[in-house]
């Protein structure tokens, strides 16, 4: 059945109160349509709907019937979306810089093929690539460790949640200043907690030192986001049979063991849905780099959303900021192509 | 019941959806109707005489914060004052020192729909604009070309035509002191003849256990205007236009040896130089920790702004060492843009922009001095009285890269990533084939 059957039979109750209602106020040249569309989503088409003709099975199909619901939708997003895109890419293939209108009569690949030869963008693709890992990957195990903790039914559970998942609520721009105070080195709160518990030779100018910076941020960013996948996780493991635990447990399974065999390998849903929003944040981190450097991070902390910027605004060179974005879409879809074709697959979408 | 209840949810939805569509009206009703009006005056009672068929004057600028502000709207009221038949569409594009406001008139411009006149730096910044021919002459509105040194008016008319009507005019070489704290390290800094002689002083402050250069270098242009000064202190102005003029390749040992002195000097930076902006590292002269500070006149607010912190007892400044005759100019103006929507009134502002009665008015407030050398000087503070005798008295007048004026927008930046990578790896040659790379 299609989605629109679905939806009738999930919301039957109140369908046929609107019937009721409809039949009340509108008269009665109402109702035998009705019937006789619900009459024929009872037999679900068959050999009867086949001889009726091409034009009417199109009329009957779920996709024309659901025209009012996905068409507008559909029409925006195509346009401001996709449309836009679609221009972007277009814009990229010429050599369009300066202010006036771009010429799109020789369309060649000559803003992608300087990529390789330019430090700057080299320097911003690899940081990328490694805050896109780095921060991912350190923020699923602080927040699975944090979801196993929060879930052994201890005291201020709720409260203790909300702690963890209130940096995400705050704005980028709020807390690339306030951690730009706390890595100051003479002042700042990290060295001065380091230096206070006898750690000092740990002090470091953490964001002036470019050995350090990207993983500063990456530590920043990790604090901000790591409990929304706290969150994530904690709903996968509520959704997990306490039997499941029960018997690892007669199986004689240790709580380390218990988790790693058998609780985490349930997870992996939560897994794949946290660490693609993760990802997509991670190629965000703009406002978060932008606040503190400016356009211009140095090559230690440089990420292809800054050079975009920089390079399409401060420089008027729109074709190779275009193509930049282009490098820049092309990684986000191959974050999110593969888990929605993984979600196809398990006939969740 | 039931039904009741699913009727009473219904209306409850329904009205919500009618409060937040009222409340969303009113927040668009803010927006100024004189907008859709435009073309059609006759509506508008303030219009009079030859207005009539033009709607207000848009001006886009990124003056929005304290002094600033004020000193804009100074600016506007007088032109209200001056040319009461026109009326301002105030519309600020703050953020980022100019950052916001490229986006949003670039775009503008290129859409050909640019607003009555903006905000922009003299110079070589707008070139973008006079290549695509965006900018209109303003020779025939400009007032007494003869109150104006050489130096700004070559700023304003990039290609020979005057384009950019100056407003203001910050000084980029200044060294501020604590006169408290170099009194106390025992030096005095009006030795300082050369760049050279200031690593002297700052290994002095040093040794008296001061901070000696209080810098940030976390955003590029810090160590950027600086490397400026040190450039043109140790060579001189001529050596900087060449420089500025793209002949880079024969300056190399010269850019070298700057940037070396420049990494020599970086030794006496506060500790915390990368993780500061200008002013949280100007406040260390304020409270006696550091010694110096090098910055455009912008400082100087902040000191002024200090409470029992006086120019002359507690603070001071000297050209920066081996500049002296020399103002290095940071300005803003405005211009008037081809297309225009209000001819008449982009006219009118313009040419008041460059009378003594604007300039007298903005610039108390903004802390710089008037372009004109003209203007009375005793509504300014004594610092900038004694700025102005200094302007008057230069014998040149020299642009900054830092500030937009000196290198078209695209080589500028370039110039800064250049110089963001000289304050991670401090290397001097990296950095000086790095910048005669660009040209």
């Amino acid at each position: 059945m299609g989605f629109i059957d679905r939806l009738r039979s999930r919301t039957g109750r109140r369908d046929r109160e609107d019937r009721s209602e409809r039949s009340r106020t509108d008269g009665q040249s109402e109702e035998p349509q009705t019937d006789g569309q619900r009459g024929e989503l009872r037999t679900d088409g068959g050999s009867d709907v086949r001889t009726r003709g091409g034009l009417s099975r199109l009329k009957h199909s779920d996709a024309v019937q659901a025209v009012p619901f996905w068409l507008p939708p559909a029409l925006l997003m195509g346009w401001f979306v996709y449309g836009a895109v679609g221009w972007n890419l277009l814009i990229s293939l010429t050599d369009w810089s300066g202010l006036s209108q771009p010429d799109y009569t020789n369309l060649t690949l000559e803003m992608y093929t300087q990529m390789p030869n330019d430090p700057s963008f080299v320097a911003a693709f690899r940081n990328t690539v490694v805050l896109l890992v780095a921060f991912t990957v350190v923020s699923l195990v602080i927040g699975l460790v944090l979801a196993i903790l929060v879930d052994q039914n201890i005291r201020f559970e709720n409260t203790l949640r909300t702690i963890y998942l209130l940096p995400m609520a705050l704005s980028f721009v709020v807390t690339a200043i306030f951690w730009s105070w706390m890595y100051n080195p003479s002042t700042g709160t990290i060295n001065v907690v380091l230096s206070t518990i006898g750690l000092d030779f740990l002090t470091m100018d953490w964001i002036g030192d470019p050995r350090t910076r990207l993983a500063a941020i990456i530590f920043a960013l990790t604090w901000q986001f790591s409990g929304y996948a706290m969150v994530v996780y904690l709903a996968g493991l509520r959704a997990i049979p306490d039997s499941h635990y029960e018997a690892a447990k007669v199986d004689g399974a240790g709580s380390l063991r218990m988790y790693w065999r058998v609780i985490v390998p349930q997870l992996s849903a939560s897994t794949t849905s946290a660490a693609v929003v993760l990802m997509v944040f991670a190629l965000k981190a703009f406002d978060f780099i932008f606040i503190m450097f400016g356009d211009n991070p140095g090559r230690s902390a440089d990420i292809l959303a800054v050079m975009m910027f920089r390079v399409a605004f401060s420089r008027t060179q729109w074709a190779y900021g275009a193509a930049v974005a282009t490098i820049l879409f092309l990684m986000a879809l191959s974050v999110v192509a593969p888990y929605l074709y993984l979600q196809y697959k398990r006939g969740d979408l | 019941m039931r039904e009741d209840s699913s009727v009473s949810r219904r209306r409850y939805v329904q009205l919500a959806g009618g409060v937040g569509v009222l409340a969303l009206a009113g927040c668009t009703e803010d927006e100024d109707p004189d907008e859709i009006d435009t073309g059609n005056g006759a509506d508008d009672a303030d219009d009079t005489g030859d207005s009539d068929s033009e709607g207000d004057l848009e001006i886009v600028h990124w003056w929005t914060a304290g002094g600033e502000e004020q000193a804009l709207n100074a600016l506007l009221d007088g032109f209200e004052e001056a040319y009461p038949e026109h009326s301002v569409e105030n519309n600020p594009a703050p953020g980022g020192a100019g950052a916001a406001i490229d986006a949003a008139i670039q775009t503008r411009v290129i859409d050909q729909d640019p607003p009555s006149t903006f905000q922009i730096w003299p110079g070589e910044a707008v070139r973008p604009y006079l290549e695509a021919d965006a900018l209109e002459s303003i020779d025939d509105v400009w007032e007494d070309e003869d109150a104006y040194v050489d130096g700004v008016i070559d700023a304003a008319a990039p290609d020979g035509d005057l384009v950019v009507a100056p407003i203001n005019i910050h000084r980029l070489n200044n060294l501020f002191y604590n006169v408290d704290v170099v009194e106390d390290a025992g030096i005095d800094p009006t030795d300082a003849e050369n760049p050279e002689d200031l690593l002297d002083l700052l290994e002095a402050a040093d040794d008296a256990g001061y901070v000696g250069l209080a810098q940030q270098t976390q955003e590029p242009w810090g160590i950027l205007q600086f490397w400026e000064m040190v450039f043109l202190g140790q060579y001189g102005a001529d050596t900087y236009e060449q420089f500025l003029a793209g002949d880079a390749e024969s300056l190399e040992s010269e850019i070298a040896d700057s940037l070396e002195l420049v990494e020599r000097i970086s030794e006496f930076h506060n500790e915390d130089a990368g993780t500061v902006a200008w002013d949280e590292a100007n406040a260390d002269v304020i409270t006696g920790d550091a010694a110096f500070h090098h910055n455009g006149d912008w400082a100087a607010g902040e000191y002024q702004g200090a409470d029992g912190f006086e120019y002359g007892e507690n603070w001071e400044y000297i050209p920066f060492p081996g500049t002296e005759g020399i103002y290095t100019m940071v300005m803003d103006g405005f211009v008037y843009p081809a297309n225009n929507p209000t001819p008449e009134a982009t006219e009118a502002f313009v040419s008041y922009c460059t009378t003594a009665d604007a300039q007298e008015r903005f610039n108390p407030h903004k802390g710089s001095i008037p372009p004109r050398t003209d203007v009375e000087t005793d509504g300014f503070p004594p610092f900038l009285q004694d700025q102005m005798a200094d302007f008057e008295a230069s014998d040149e007048q020299t642009v900054t890269i830092s500030h937009g004026s000196g290198l078209e927008p695209a080589r500028a930046d370039q110039v800064q990533e250049a110089f963001a990578v000289f304050t991670d790896n401090w290397d001097v040659d990296e950095t000086t084939q790095e910048l005669i790379g660009i040209f």
